[in-house]
């Protein structure tokens, strides 16, 4: 009962604290500046943005093409007559002369010419968008329907052909054939709505949708499935992303505003008085906590019923806060200097940023977008449903992580470490070494090993997205290495950590417990993980490479042992020295491991 | 104030930020948010438009075709890309729904004269990369058929188009708008920004920690420590903008007046600093004066996005080569609006020192 009042009561203590110091004339200069932003991001709406302006030049002999072109800020159009557009082509990038376009063949040219394609096919629209008979300007219709076949991962890779056995003969269904009904051969909406619909979409030319055209043209909601020909493409499911941002951004300053008020407990020791009470450090941090996890709460609140969109959108964004919070706990308990702490949470969002964000841009292409929980805030924007299991997948890693970092840091919330002034890994490694018992080595070892299995995962999993655009080989070929240097660096971790606070721990016998107990942790970790969520990407060549192993459980764990020994081995040889070449050879010893086993299964 | 003094304030600065390895983290966090923004731009496009990877146009996909005849029937056949077999409807979406085919087909007994339009059924799989290629490599085929169509019942169109004839593209040219309309401005002046939170660091930090009346008690005045810390961030804009341009170079990306970009930047990435000094001068906190900030900035910068001919727009046009002469009108125009801020500046800071050296 009294860990309730007492959280309760720091947390009242923390919102009393930044409210004064927020009163400082901090208050009115942030509604001045919140109403200016909304005033300039209208402003910045209605002009657009003005980047890329006047990148090309165009010479040009008719003033209607001229007037046609200048629509497009990209272009500096000159008008000029024929003879003078003939005899110096180098001058412009491209120029037109009796509706004839050339190009001068550099690369701005080229691109200039894929620009002014795009302007033309967008005008050519809007004038066939006004005919009277639509069905004349657009003939065609395309009516996509999705069929939703069995997940198999490993035929989704990069576009790999999949299909008929045989070259020749049609492919012949196995088990029973489901009648498909034949589709009615007219339109299901009427020609004035589809004429609603195309203006629409001929009307999306924003700057933003200026990067995404290149790739695709957004699809309009008042057609249904029908499309033109020209409308076809892969669906990127750009608004909601921006809205995604709506949602994260505020989660970020005020996961600043905690960072900073840990850091402020930490300058100057300010923080003793509050740690000399009888308080537990838990509590402590949960009372400081709350009040930011309350706020975060209320704000995406607010947005969800501003929006107007489906109150289920918290449920991605509960893990998402508590991560943010766990991280900035951990920054603001790091960083020595506010110039640390800058970089650190700069480093931290953008890297969280792209975890979160760039997954959820194929949300509607590929499985491997469920890695982020924010494509479940994009399905549920697009009205898709997603499941139980969706969300275990695609949260549990954030879970996790957040919850071992909260206890990493309730351990190490006292006065040696946070007042302490050492480097930044250093400091790392301390926190570390707090969570490894002194009179049960074996067993922190093992717990370590196996709650570094969420945080490995991660890593992993952002190297699989990262590495997922390059073509074929070389991707698994990065994938094979990074994934073994990532796990051979948090199997050596916690040796490495024990190694430093005594040198005299390792002796062989103890070298070799700590390698079977690590090992151990390991395999026990990434089992009960791999059982719980990742079923689907361990399903594909990816994953066989970043979990190879759900078969046997020896080989796998003899693997891991003889890596781990490895490492130690060279450290207890030449020191701390050793450990960076350890773990090279560690990796190599993996990867061929991994290679061994890719190629028999590819094979 | 004294240069020496300047150079003592600024010299101790960047002995802190190299102590910390700070920068370090800087400078990786660029590389990443580089390294992931071309990943994206190159995995994205060769989804889209996967002819722009040569792997991909010696596949075959196997399209099932349902319902009449047509032109699209003799399309797809002579396409390389397909390879198509007919069958009847249920058949080819239960292979389809088994992976064995990779799009089906259905047309229905539409004339091409006819009133109604032809309304052809696609059906591909869900969530699949794989349909995103299977349907740009239709989408050319469809595309065709409906420029057949356009001429047959062209009797019907009655608007006048202007007509231009472009000639088809050559290859490249892809990345180009992102490459110096995106990517450039952005690493180029991201250094501006990282200064600019850099200097409400240095400062509040003298505050927060207690350390200014000894350094002022030193003969170094209020003024000189404020010039001083500034110097040092702005130092480290054109060194860090000058990194990204020569690795990009080195990258094989051409880049025109990389001088007059490190001016540009120099002189734009000082307004911000600048703001930062005075908010950081006036709040004295960081939490404070980094949130003023930074919201202050999303402000600064959206409306000089909105404006023609602004700073990041006058990088772009210099790196490709097509600004003329009003870059150095724009030049000026920043260079009033530093000098204004630095009056400022250094008027707020005498006034903060006076303040110290009397109380």
């Amino acid at each position: 009962m009294s860990t309730y009042t007492d959280i309760a009561t720091i947390a009242r203590w923390e919102v009393k604290r930044s409210f004064s110091m927020m009163s400082r004339d901090v208050l009115p200069i942030a509604i001045i500046l919140l109403i200016l932003l909304v005033l300039a991001t209208g402003f910045t709406a209605q002009t657009g943005l003005h980047i890329q302006d006047r990148m090309y030049t165009v010479g040009v002999d008719d003033p209607d093409v001229a007037q046609l072109i200048a629509g497009d800020a990209r272009f500096s159009v000159y008008l000029l007559d024929p003879a003078t557009l003939r005899s110096n082509p180098q001058v412009f990038d491209l120029i037109i002369v009796g509706g004839r376009v050339s190009g001068s063949g550099t690369d701005r040219a080229k691109a200039a010419q894929k620009t002014l394609e795009r302007d033309y096919a967008k005008y050519v629209n809007s004038v066939y968008n006004t005919e009277q008979d639509l069905f004349a300007a657009y003939p065609l219709w395309i009516d996509s329907q999705e069929i939703k076949a069995e997940l198999d991962f490993f035929a989704t890779q990069s576009g790999q052909y999949v299909g008929a056995s045989s070259r020749y003969v049609a492919p012949v269904p196995d088990g029973d054939v489901k009648n498909v009904p034949t589709p009615s051969s007219t339109l299901s909406i009427t020609e004035e709505e589809l004429r609603q619909g195309l203006v629409q979409s001929n009307a999306r030319n924003t700057q933003i949708s200026r990067y995404t055209e290149a790739l695709s043209s957004a699809p309009t909601t008042a057609m249904g499935n029908f499309k033109t020909p020209a409308q076809i493409s892969p669906p990127l499911p750009f608004d909601s992303i921006i809205l995604v941002f709506v949602f994260i951004f505020p989660l970020y300053f005020t996961s600043q505003f905690f960072m900073m008020s840990i850091m402020n407990e930490r300058i100057e020791r300010k923080g003793e008085i509050l740690l000399s009470t009888p308080v537990r450090s838990s509590s402590i941090i949960l009372g400081k906590a709350l009040p930011y996890l309350l706020g975060m709460f209320a704000i995406c609140a607010g947005l969800i019923l501003y929006i107007q969109a489906s109150p289920i959108i918290l449920l991605p964004l509960i893990p998402v806060i508590f991560f943010f919070l766990a991280n900035a706990l951990l920054i603001g308990m790091l960083a020595r200097s506010f110039k640390e702490l800058s970089f650190l949470s700069i480093f931290f969002s953008t890297i969280a940023t792209s975890y979160l964000f760039f997954p959820s841009i194929f949300a509607n292409v590929h499985v491997i977008s469920f890695i982020s929980p924010l494509t479940l805030i994009v399905l549920t924007i697009q009205g898709s449903a997603w499941t139980v299991t969706d969300y275990l997948y695609s949260t549990s890693l954030f879970w996790l992580t957040g919850i071992v970092i909260f206890y990493i840091a309730a351990k190490n919330f006292k006065d040696e470490r946070l007042f302490s002034e050492k480097r930044l890994l250093s400091r790392v490694r301390e926190f570390l070494s707090e969570i490894l018992s002194e009179k049960h080595p074996l067993i922190s070892l093992f717990l370590l090993s196996a709650f570094s299995i969420p945080f490995i995962f991660m890593v992993q999993m952002m190297c699989l997205v990262l590495f997922f655009n390059l073509p074929m080989p070389y991707s698994l070929v990065l994938l094979l290495l990074f994934a073994a240097l990532i796990e051979e660096i948090a199997k050596g971790v916690g040796i490495y950590t024990l190694y430093a606070r005594d040198p005299g721990f390792l002796s062989w016998k103890m070298l070799i417990l700590a390698s079977i107990a690590t090992a151990a942790g390991f395999l026990v970790g990434e089992k009960l993980l791999l059982f719980v969520t990742l079923a689907q990407i361990s399903d594909s060549i990816f994953g066989s490479i970043l979990f190879l192993s759900l078969g046997s459980l020896w080989l796998p764990f003899l693997l891991h042992c003889a890596c781990v020994l490895i490492v130690a081995s060279c450290l207890k040889l030449w020191g701390k020295k050793g450990f960076v070449p350890g773990l090279v050879i560690a990796m190599v010893v993996h990867c061929l491991y991994n290679l061994y086993f890719v190629m028999r299964w590819i094979g | 104030m004294k240069q020496k003094h300047l150079t003592i304030i600024a010299k101790k600065e960047f002995k802190g930020l190299f102590n910390e390895r700070t920068i370090l983290l800087a400078v990786l966090l660029q590389l990443f948010i580089a390294m992931f923004s071309s990943f994206l731009m190159v995995g994205l496009t060769s989804m889209y438009d996967p002819s722009s990877l040569s792997k991909y146009s010696h596949t075959h996909y196997s399209i099932g075709y349902a319902g009449n005849d047509s032109q699209i029937l003799t399309y797809l056949e002579s396409s390389r890309d397909f390879r198509v077999f007919r069958m009847d409807l249920s058949t080819a979406v239960a292979a389809l729904e088994q992976r064995k085919l990779a799009a089906v087909i259905y047309v229905p007994d539409t004339r091409p004269a006819d009133t109604d339009p032809v309304k052809i059924t696609v059906y591909t799989l869900q969530n699949d990369l794989q349909t995103a290629v299977v349907s740009v490599k239709l989408k050319d085929v469809f595309l065709k058929y409906e420029q057949d169509l356009r001429t047959i019942r062209a009797d019907r169109l009655n608007e006048q188009i202007i007509l231009l004839e472009i000639p088809k593209a050559s290859g490249g040219g892809d990345f180009y708008e992102f490459v110096y309309g995106l990517l450039i401005p952005l690493l180029v002046f991201m250094p501006a920004i990282i200064a600019s939170a850099l200097i409400i660091d240095l400062i509040t930090e003298e505050y927060q920690h207690e350390t200014l009346e000894t350094l002022i008690s030193t003969p170094v005045t209020f003024n000189e420590m404020v010039w001083g810390k500034v110097l040092c961030c702005e130092i480290l804009v054109p060194i860090q903008a000058g990194a990204w341009l020569i690795l990009l170079m080195a990258n094989g990306i051409a880049i025109q007046n990389a001088g007059l970009i490190l001016i540009q930047v120099m002189v734009s990435s000082l307004i911000l600093i600048l703001l930062g000094t005075l908010t950081a001068l006036h709040y004295r906190e960081r939490t404070a004066a980094q949130f003023i900030f930074s919201t202050a900035l999303v402000v600064v910068i959206l409306v000089a996005l909105a404006l023609p001919a602004n700073p990041l727009n006058l990088l772009t046009r210099l790196a490709v080569g097509t600004a003329a002469g009003e870059q150095w009108i724009v030049l000026g125009f920043t260079l009033c609006i530093v000098f204004v801020l630095g009056l400022l500046t250094h008027w707020y800071a005498g006034r903060i020192g006076r303040s110290h050296h009397t109380g």
